[in-house]
């Protein structure tokens, strides 16, 4: 599969008459926006707000991030599955409003995650304050169930994101990346020296809040299975996960994975990017074993000389990650592993909840206890009401100058497990 | 199910989904009595630390085991509630309240992780669609009794 990335700068969003792209500025009509989403019966209102990097401005509780783009050329449409018809994505051409994105919030649950300061020390521990952001915060219909309320924002972000797209689809990208993917026997043919790494990507796939969707599956209901990284870049999938706000992966994080670009980046040169297999997380045992049954054995049918595994989440994925670990180990190929800590805000303490002796090449993408205070900004968008009950927050931790105190797993996208994040080792 | 959700109690035994054992405990607590319970020879069924509520920030929990015990010990299923029980007490050092308007929403989300679960242990049964359909509320579950 080959895919064209036209990249479209945006250096500026503001509010206008009419939705454009023009000199790098993204103007939105607010009003079209609005009315796109109260389509949706579920929603009585939803209040569109920009947030620009450097502002003095907090948004609060994020529930997903999301990157404007179009397929121009190519089979299918972005978001297949949910937004756009089943077909397979991943080739042709799509153009990206480089600079933009779309961030939802609201309250689905009582306990709530995800801060996204545009300034001040909090926005050098999220990408998200570098984006130029649309941000939606909606309200649904009252009675409506925390299922449906999650899925009607869900929609939303992405229904708006493919509205912005779509101003690009005519435009020229100042700048293009191909990334491309030959079939499996065509690349060991190509490059019969290089070693053959694949990549393993582990899904959140719990329950409520806690999901990703494959083409609209829900991915608690796959089989491990093979995709192209260019199909990921189209948006085959989307997160419905908003618990655990530092280490989950927005949607934005999945059209953009880290580890697909710098295995693409080596690809030819060092290593041969042979392919990217998609597991899930489930918490009945018995799917665990399954699942990670499968993913070794996928490793093994395509003669995989080294597999990088990357987790989402904390607590029972860890079970996943050392199966997945441990498994494929056994069957004589080389692991990595992608993680965060969880180890206590000294920093002493045993930093997951599984071990196993196979994980011993492990990446951090931090420690998610270690306490930061925030300084207070003038602006909220969204509400500061529930920063004492999220997680890495707690009682007390809104001091009388304005700041907070909170872990940084509050913080979106802190120590992500794909390594979309700013944190590193000195 | 081993519980300390009311909500997982009032609408599992309800439905006569399962065998539910509600008790009246603390998370860690919960913890220690399936740790008991799989020295006495029954298997995890779900894993402990289902759901990335974090321990300190939750106080209910569900987790399924097998229902009658084997004989010999599970070392799987130990090594997986020792760590979960490791890394409850690890966050306890770091202390939350809970807020109490939360607790609803606490319950539902621990209902909704264990239902998945089960989904996968007895797909395609009516009693969970049943019960994730709105017209039974999960935030207005039976008042629990004591197994």
């Amino acid at each position: 599969m080959r895919l064209e990335l036209g990249y479209i700068p945006i250096t500026d969003i503001q509010f206008g008459d009419v939705s454009k792209v023009e000199n790098g500025v993204l103007t939105v009509d607010s009003k079209t926006v609005e009315a796109l989403i109260l389509k949706d019966e579920r929603i009585v209102s939803v209040k569109v707000d920009i947030a620009r990097p450097g502002e003095s401005v907090r948004i609060t509780p994020v529930k997903d991030v999301i990157e404007p783009r179009v397929k121009v050329e190519g089979p299918g449409g972005m978001f297949p599955g949910v937004i756009s018809p089943v077909d397979t994505v991943g080739s042709g051409r799509t153009h990206v409003l480089k600079g933009a994105a779309v961030v939802t919030t609201g309250r689905i649950v009582g306990f709530q995650e995800g801060i996204l300061d545009m300034s001040g020390i909090g926005a050098k521990y999220t990408p998200f304050s570098q984006t130029n952001n649309l941000v939606l915060v909606i309200t649904p219909r009252k009675g409506l169930g925390s299922h449906e309320h999650e899925h009607a924002v869900r929609e939303a972000g992405l229904k708006t994101a493919v509205y912005l797209g779509e101003l690009a689809r005519d435009l020229v990208p100042e700048t293009v990346e191909v990334f491309e993917s030959l079939p499996f026997m065509d690349g060991l043919k190509k490059y019969p020296d290089l070693p053959r790494v694949g990549y393993v990507q582990m899904l959140q796939s719990q329950g409520l809040l806690h999901d990703t969707y494959v083409y609209g599956v829900d991915a608690k209901k796959i089989l491990p299975t093979i995709m192209s990284p260019t199909e990921v870049m189209d948006g085959a999938i989307i997160s419905g996960n908003c618990v655990s706000a530092c280490d989950k992966n927005p949607t934005y994080v999945h059209q953009n994975n880290p580890i697909v670009h710098d295995l693409y980046a080596r690809h030819g040169k060092d290593l041969n990017f042979a392919a990217m297999i998609i597991t899930n997380e489930n918490v009945y045992l018995a799917d665990k074993v399954r699942s990670s049954d499968w993913t070794a054995k996928l490793c093994g049918f395509l003669g995989l000389d080294g597999v990088i595994i990357s987790e989402e989440g904390f607590g029972n994925p860890d079970t996943d990650l050392m199966m997945n670990c441990r498994k494929i180990t056994d069957r004589g190929i080389k692991t990595v592993v992608i993680t965060d800590e969880y180890a206590g805000q000294d920093g002493a303490s045993q930093s997951l909840a599984d071990a196993h002796e196979s994980a011993d090449a492990l990446v951090t993408g931090g420690n998610a206890n270690q306490v930061i205070t925030l300084p207070r900004m003038d602006r909220v968008i969204g509400t500061e009401e529930y920063v004492g009950i999220i997680a890495g927050g707690w009682d007390q931790n809104k001091h009388e100058d304005g700041t907070i105190t909170v872990e940084i797993q509050a913080i979106t996208g802190a120590t992500s497990e794909v390594g979309f994040a700013y944190l590193s080792a000195r | 199910m081993l519980t300390n959700n009311p909500m997982v109690h009032g609408h599992l035994s309800s439905q006569a989904v399962c065998a539910v054992d509600y008790r009246d405990v603390s998370l860690h607590e919960l913890m220690c009595i399936v740790r008991d319970f799989v020295h006495l020879g029954h298997r995890l069924l779900t894993h402990p630390l289902s759901g990335s509520v974090k321990p300190n920030e939750t106080l209910y929990k569900s987790i399924g085991i097998t229902d009658q015990p084997e004989a010999g010990l599970c070392l799987s299923s130990l090594n997986i509630i020792e760590h979960s029980i490791q890394t409850v007490e690890r966050f306890a050092n770091i202390k939350k309240p809970i807020d109490s308007n939360a607790k609803a929403d606490l319950q539902l989300v621990d209902f909704t992780l264990i239902l998945s679960a089960l989904d996968s242990f007895m797909p395609g049964q009516q009693t969970f669609e049943a019960l994730k359909h709105p017209a039974v509320s999960p935030l207005d579950p039976p008042a629990p009794t004591r197994l």
